[in-house]
């Protein structure tokens, strides 16, 4: 089993309607509630393609309940802790006319310390069902910035493999950990990792070996939307998924992720030009498909041929 | 229909060593009667429910929640919550309990709910807890292919 772990969760509300024109009463054309979050996103992904995911974190209050319905009712699994606070709520405002999104996102939930250790008690004994675990995005308030860290250790203990998919200083420490597969978050980051910024095909192959000379077995860089280095310690590589009528960019990412967790569950000695078409293809599949519809086997095979790998080392 | 496709996904449980205070709290917030109790690596060892803590509290409170008596016992049961509040729930689990394999089918899972009168039954795989099924779960399940097979039917003709 695949397990995912998402400790700032969101409920997203998207609000759709024509003109957004402040102080007056507006008719809203359509409402969206969709959990939301990295590791979430991930499971949704992975159940769809057809395999068995876990779901951990914290939820709180109303919005929690929801979300833990919701994702059961994709057939995701799901064992969160739950905490006294109300768990985020992110309201979107798609505004046909101009053609904005504007989204307001609230600081979210506070975590005690009873909370983390219930949780990391959880996560410790969910290790023995796991085969891979995907630790991913933000870290909600009070939660200690090694967390990764942490869980990528409980997790080595019982020998299960792990995907850290993170920004800033949790990804950083959480790197020191030498997860199995690394990926910064270079939208929440301002582009910038390890200090320093990755701006073109050649930082990013810096960043990538860097990443890989500290220990961890791939590392994968998102430098463009399109465009991905992946590294190992032997060999980089350049994954393109060419211009394509995008739809969806929310979830991309985590579906590549979601890819990768397939692949290396799936494969027991992977061949990593596959991996990376095979993970490319689903994120390709998520950017084609609207963000409240699911991704299907088929989707991510139609576009398999649309990924170029290229060896360049 | 197989118990995978009609089981609640949730694994949320609690170790035999959790204080009694924290079970109850933990029930409360995910709005659930009962709890798989289980070992460190998630392996289904017992079973508590609100009823179990409270017969074992007061034993008799049960029988007398419908008579004058029921005020008195529930301040005395009050008063044992408390003073059990950090005993582990080791103390009050049901243990040896029945389980259901996620591969089982819905008539299997009724049969044991009825026959050992009992309201959950945890789902496992290889002996690791996966899910819970009760009869909610069945009823629901049942009138969901009642509705399909009624669908199809009105489709082919």
């Amino acid at each position: 089993m695949i397990t995912t772990v998402t400790l700032n969760p969101a409920l997203d509300i998207t609000l759709e309607l024509d003109r957004f024109i402040p102080d007056k009463y507006l008719a809203v054309e359509k409402v969206s509630r969709i959990p939301g979050g990295k590791g979430i996103n991930i499971s949704k992904a992975i159940k769809a393609y057809g395999l068995d995911t876990m779901a951990l974190g914290f939820l709180g209050g109303h919005a929690g309940h929801f979300i833990a319905e919701q994702l059961r009712e994709y057939g995701i699994t799901t064992n969160f802790w739950h905490i006294e606070e109300e768990t985020r709520t992110n309201i979107i405002i798609v505004e046909h006319q101009n053609r904005t999104h504007t989204l307001m996102s609230d600081p979210g939930p506070k975590i005690t310390k009873k909370d983390l250790e219930r949780f990391k008690s959880i996560f410790s004994r969910v290790m023995s069902q796991s085969k891979i675990v995907a630790l991913s995005g933000s870290l909600p308030t009070d939660v200690p910035d090694d967390i990764y860290y942490q869980l990528i250790d409980l997790a080595r203990q019982k020998k299960v493999g792990t995907i850290l998919d993170a920004s800033g200083i949790p990804f950083e420490k959480g790197l020191e950990a030498k997860p199995l597969l690394a990926k910064p978050d270079l939208r929440a980051s301002n582009n910038r990792v390890l200090n320093k910024s990755v701006d073109s095909q050649e930082t990013a192959i810096k960043v990538a070996h860097e990443i890989v000379n500290r220990g961890i077995q791939i590392a994968v860089i998102s430098y463009q939307d399109t465009k991905d280095v992946i590294a190992t310690s032997e060999q980089v590589w350049l994954a393109e998924s060419g211009d394509q009528k995008v739809v969806n960019i929310i979830g991309t990412s985590e579906a590549m992720i979601a890819g990768f967790a397939i692949k290396l569950v799936e494969e027991e000695n992977p061949d990593m030009k596959g991996v990376i078409q095979f993970a490319m293809a689903c994120g390709l599949a998520s950017a084609l498909t609207e963000e409240e519809e699911f991704t299907t086997k088929d989707d991510i095979i139609q576009c398999l041929p649309c990924i170029k790998v290229t060896r360049l080392k | 229909m197989k118990i995978k496709d009609i089981m609640l996904r949730n694994t949320t449980s609690v170790l035999p060593d959790c204080h009694l205070e924290e079970v109850i709290e933990v029930m409360a917030v995910q709005r659930i009667n009962g709890i798989p109790v289980v070992d460190d690596e998630q392996r289904v060892v017992g079973f508590i429910s609100h009823h179990d803590i409270i017969k074992s509290l007061l034993p008799n409170y049960l029988g007398i929640i419908n008579s004058n008596s029921f005020i008195t016992e529930f301040i005395q049961l009050s008063k044992k919550l408390k003073e059990y509040a950090n005993h582990k729930v080791d103390e009050f689990m049901k243990r040896n309990i029945i389980t259901i394999n996620e591969e089982d089918n819905e008539v299997m899972a009724a049969d044991l709910l009825i026959r050992h009168k009992i309201h959950h039954l945890p789902v496992v795989r290889n002996g690791y807890l996966v899910g819970v099924v009760t009869m909610r779960d069945l009823l629901k399940a049942m009138i969901e292919k009642e509705e399909d097979q009624n669908n199809e039917q009105e489709e082919t003709q």
